[in-house]
């Protein structure tokens, strides 16, 4: 078995309320992840996974526990850590005044890219992600489906072994919506370490090799889809979940059941 | 490299998008360029149409009877005759002494002709309501009524004039009649005096000439002088705020701050590109501003607009004088040296004809002196923003901020008589405002500028810290998660070993000015030493030690650490005994040599007179109670104690030990005392941050304030320091065996200190809380 490339333990993270408490956001999260592997990180709102995935890309400091980054530990050795890293979500912005080119050039360059890797890169990200009519266009102009591709261009332009998503879809229309899991897969498939998280399961389910089920910031599953179908005894992902989150007796309570024929 | 490589991608990345939004270019570029020329060619035109209209309109005065009627037009009449023959004799001289006759005439313009005046009958009981109504400009009474008849009969009479303050014509009417009717009295009392005396030279026992030693261009720069250093102020916050809000909240708002964020660059060098963004814009608007306002004052002839009030007046003087002085030289050949003096006065104003123009001249000076100003609001303006989630918050900041320059500048500009000195070194924001005048008006003052730009560039630097330390911050990153509040509320705060460097150099940036208030109060010769030792002692504790103490209970921080209240080893006692026994000769003996090279100012000498006058007849404990063990124990606390726990886990060693000493040297604002205090700071530095002890740092502290206290009164410690009897004069530099000997020792002392890395092993050196 090859090493993990990710490697998280006991990850927590305590932020204090404006009540004078303490919440734990994140509480003793501990996973995995190798090479080549696309790993869910799933759950509802608020359950946890843009406090883990923040933690692992270096924006949030964590209370306790280790995360490691191709072996560099994302508390002590920050700036290498987020050097293995490319990071996308849907909300992600882009200066609306620069052109693609110049963005990627830009980004190239804060993570001291030499200025001729940096034109390749480019050129090269640029023909794979079919940038080509769009490059020299201001960003401020260009459509949600242009911009998500710029952006993904910008999360690989350093060509990093992990990539963390944090729901990289959400409120992303059909078309869109494709180019990203199509990305997702192909980097994947070229052997790097994705982390993905998202609430929509069917997407999960016809991307990710292995899942960490996070609810109330504690990992409730663990596993590929078999280890937890067996673990919960249900089939299809949203059931699993439904019920190692032990939601899945009350969801419908208060609601009136329909006749079997009536459903059919 | 790398670290500079990065700061610069920053910072030339910002600077192309901040150039390429059309709202920067409008605020930057469009505004200086465009709407200057225009407002000040309005304005100008609005000047000069309204100065035309008064001369084009009719005036109407109302008075109770015929004569009045006749008698006032005669007298109006009489003006014009005077004048036209005023005007001549100006023009004359005028030319006598190289000047156009237009120049010399033109100041005799603004008085209204008689053929703009018209006088009318008015029944008496009406007059109040035809002024008050407006339909007269004016009324006038005259008590006894002036005679058609017999127009000198000699009485005298008394002149009632209505007018409406609040009709602008009725103002105009009522100060020419007030000037009119004061020439006439003037003729109706030579008339008099001619007639009993037979000449009006009893009316002239003394001619008084007036001549400015100031060139005109001076005398522009000082009306300037008010006004530019407000308006730049003004101009540098409002450049470099839109920046300021984009790059920072901006940024956030659009998402764009994450991806930032997770890219491998410390947020120190993405704050320092902002940063120099953001005073990038607020020096290219106020270079542009400065340029646009220099070249419309020149090429709108506003300059002359100006001189109209300033500088003609003089020519005209020149013209009369010029006759007078001649009459006075031809009757008694007395005027050699006055006519110098007018010789001195026209070459003046020949010379500033010729120059440039000075607002041109002094320009680049100006800006010079705007840098530290504008890094100190660039600074504080990222920091205020840093705060915001989006642009709407963060203009909600900006407004107190640009307050906090535009106010302290504006009540500056009022008071021409502030001068660079004492505390209005360092009150930020003034004390540009100040320099800027002063640099205006030509005075070069090298120890208060430096003081001020240096102390300016200080609070910049504490406004980069925090900026850096708000900026990273993630409750400040992410709006989800947590409130600012979380920074603010104590009990929000996690217990922490020792405070930022960020938190420490603020503190120290806020006490700075507030400190200097408070010693500016202090000095009152007239009191009593009693209460100066009070409020000595009072300064100490409420701005250097209470602050600290408070801020560290109130952040949770670890006292111990904190103030570094450790045991101190044994080898580290016996070196701090040998400073002890040193320190206070060989800071003594530096102080010669600093003054051997640059002798102290008559400023430095009436400070320590005052210093003596200030404590005199104080009982000798006291003394040392309020000038030595109070300042050894509040001071280590503030510099080696809260601002040293702060640096030290941020900067190496050498550089904390530096740092320390340097912000030591600063609050002792005397500049010639900066140095000798500098010095006094790193070693105190050395000793507390080499032995973890900060009552070290107290002993030799009060040990070399002590000897000298103790030396005004006790013969022991005056042949330790060697002082010359009399207690005013400074000693002399003498390098002899005795400061061979202190020196010695204190360097072995320090050695003590240097010489072994601290073991910072619990078991030799416990902490005490």
């Amino acid at each position: 078995m090859t090493e993990p490339i990710v490697d998280v333990r006991e990850l927590t993270k305590i932020f204090p309320t404006t009540e004078g408490g303490d919440k734990r956001a994140v509480d003793g999260v501990t996973f995995s992840v190798e090479a080549g592997k696309i790993y869910g990180l799933l759950g509802p709102n608020g359950a946890g996974k843009t406090t883990t995935l923040r933690m692992l890309s270096g924006l949030l400091t964590p209370t306790s526990g280790v995360a490691r980054l191709n072996g560099f530990d994302v508390r002590e050795q920050r700036e290498e850590a987020k050097r293995c890293l490319g990071y996308l979500t849907a909300s992600t912005g882009l200066y609306q005044r620069l052109t693609p080119r110049e963005l990627l050039r830009y980004f190239g360059e804060l993570i001291d890219m030499e200025a001729g890797a940096i034109t390749r890169r480019i050129d090269e990200l640029i023909h794979w992600l079919d940038m080509k009519e769009f490059a020299d266009l201001r960003c401020g102009g260009l459509s949600t489906g242009q911009k998500q591709r710029t952006n993904i261009a910008r999360a690989l332009m350093g060509d990093p072994p992990i990539l963390v998503m944090d729901e990289p879809t959400l409120g992303l229309d059909v078309l869109t919506n494709r180019v990203v899991l199509d990305f997702i897969r192909a980097e994947g498939a070229r052997g790097k370490a994705v982390i993905l998280s998202t609430h929509y399961l069917d997407e999960a389910e016809s991307l990710c090799d292995q899942y960490g089920l996070i609810h109330d910031g504690k990992l409730v599953g663990i596993g590929d889809l078999a280890t937890l179908q067996a673990q919960a005894g249900k089939r299809r992902l949203s059931e699993i979940f439904l019920k190692l989150c032990g939601q899945d007796e009350h969801v419908l309570t208060g609601v009136p059941e329909r006749s079997a024929g009536g459903a059919a | 490299m790398k670290r500079y490589r990065r700061v610069w991608t920053v910072y030339r990345k910002e600077l192309i998008e901040t150039l390429r939004d059309r709202r920067t270019l409008m605020a930057m570029v469009l505004v200086p360029i465009i709407l200057y020329p225009v407002l000040m060619v309005v304005l100008v035109e609005a000047l000069k149409s309204e100065a035309g209209r008064q001369e084009k309109e009719q005036y109407f005065v109302a008075v109770p009877d015929e004569a009045h009627k006749a008698w006032l037009e005669k007298v109006f009449l009489r003006e014009e005759a005077a004048r036209e023959a005023e005007e001549t004799a100006a023009s004359i001289a005028a030319e006598k002494v190289g000047r156009s006759a237009e120049d010399a005439t033109s100041a005799f313009r603004t008085q209204l002709r008689a053929e703009q005046i018209t006088i009318n009958v008015v029944p008496e009981d009406q007059l109040w309501d035809q002024v008050s109504t407006s339909r007269y400009h004016a009324a006038v009474i005259i008590e006894p009524p002036p005679d058609p008849k017999r127009p000198s009969d000699g009485r005298n009479r008394v002149v009632q004039i209505l007018y409406n303050d609040t009709s602008p014509l009725s103002e105009v009417m009522h100060r020419q009649l007030a000037y009119v009717l004061s020439n006439e009295m003037d003729r109706i009392v030579r008339a008099r005096v001619r007639d009993i005396s037979g000449s009006e030279d009893l009316l002239s026992p003394m001619i008084a000439n007036t001549i400015s030693t100031t060139s005109p261009d001076r005398q522009f720069a000082k009306a300037l002088a008010m006004i530019v250093p407000f308006l730049l102020v003004t101009m540098t916050v409002t450049g470099a705020m839109y920046p300021a809000i984009d790059l920072t909240a901006g940024e956030r708002e659009r998402g764009t701050l994450e991806t930032l964020a997770v890219s491998p660059v410390p947020v120190g060098q993405i704050v320092a590109g902002k940063f120099g963004v953001i005073m990038t814009i607020a020096m290219v608007t106020t270079t542009l501003n400065l340029a646009s306002m220099t070249a419309v004052i020149h090429f709108s002839g506003l300059d002359k607009l100006f001189s109209g009030n300033r500088m003609e007046p003089a020519s005209v003087e020149l013209g009369v004088e010029a006759e007078i002085f001649s009459r006075a030289a031809d009757e008694s050949g007395m005027a050699a040296a006055q006519r110098d003096n007018l010789q001195r006065r026209r070459e003046i104003e020949r010379e500033s004809e010729k120059s440039v123009g000075f607002i041109a001249s002094a320009a680049p000076i100006v800006l010079v002196s705007m840098i530290p100003f504008a890094v100190l609001f660039s600074a504080v303006m990222l920091a205020a923003c840093s705060f915001a989630r989006t642009f709407k918050e963060a203009q909600n900041y900006m407004m107190p901020v640009m307050m906090s320059a535009i106010v302290p500048a504006m009540i500056v500009s009022y008071m021409p008589t502030v001068k660079l000195e004492g505390p209005m070194l360092v009150i930020p924001v003034a004390n540009i405002v100040v320099l800027m005048r002063e640099l205006f008006l030509g005075n070069y003052d090298l120890s208060a500028i430096s003081l001020c730009l240096g102390s300016t560039c200080f609070y910049a630097a504490a406004a980069v810290v925090v900026a850096n330390r708000i900026y990273g911050n993630e409750s400040v990153l992410f709006s989800d998660v947590g409130s600012y509040k979380t920074l603010i509320l104590r009990r929000f705060m996690r217990p922490q070993q020792r405070p930022s460097a960020a938190f420490s150099l603020l503190t120290v940036a806020t006490l700075f000015p507030l400190y200097f208030y408070a010693q500016s109060g202090l000095v009152d010769l007239s009191a009593g030493s009693t209460r100066n030792l009070s409020m000595i002692v009072a300064s100490q504790v409420l701005f250097f030690a209470a602050p600290v103490l408070f801020l560290t209970w109130y952040t949770k921080t670890d006292f111990a650490e904190t103030f570094s209240l450790r045991v101190p080893r044994p080898a580290h006692l016996l070196g701090t005994m040998l400073l002890v026994a040193s320190i206070a000769p060989v800071t003594l003996f530096l102080q010669s040599v600093q003054f051997y090279f640059f002798p102290a100012s008559d400023a430095l000498r009436t400070m320590q007179n005052q210093m003596g006058q200030l404590v005199e007849g104080a009982p000798w404990y006291v003394m040392i109670v309020a000038l030595a063990l109070t300042p050894a124990i509040c001071e280590e606390l503030l510099f080696r104690g809260f601002l040293m726990a702060g640096l030290k886990d941020r900067i190496s060693q050498f550089k904390t030990i530096l740092v320390v000493g340097v912000i030591f040297g600063l609050f002792h604002y005397q500049l010639e005392k900066i140095p000798i205090v500098t010095l006094m700071g790193i070693v105190l530095a050395i000793v507390c941050l080499r032995s973890g002890s900060i009552f070290l740092a107290m002993i030799v502290h009060l040990a070399n304030n002590g000897v000298g206290v103790a030396a005004e009164r006790f013969e022991f410690f005056r042949l330790w320091l060697d002082l010359p009897e009399d207690a005013t004069a400074l000693p002399p530099m003498e390098f002899n065996i005795r400061i061979a000997f202190f020196l010695a020792i204190l360097i072995f002392g320090l050695m003590l200190f240097a010489a072994k890395p601290t073991r910072r092993s619990d078991a030799t050196s416990p902490a005490l809380a």
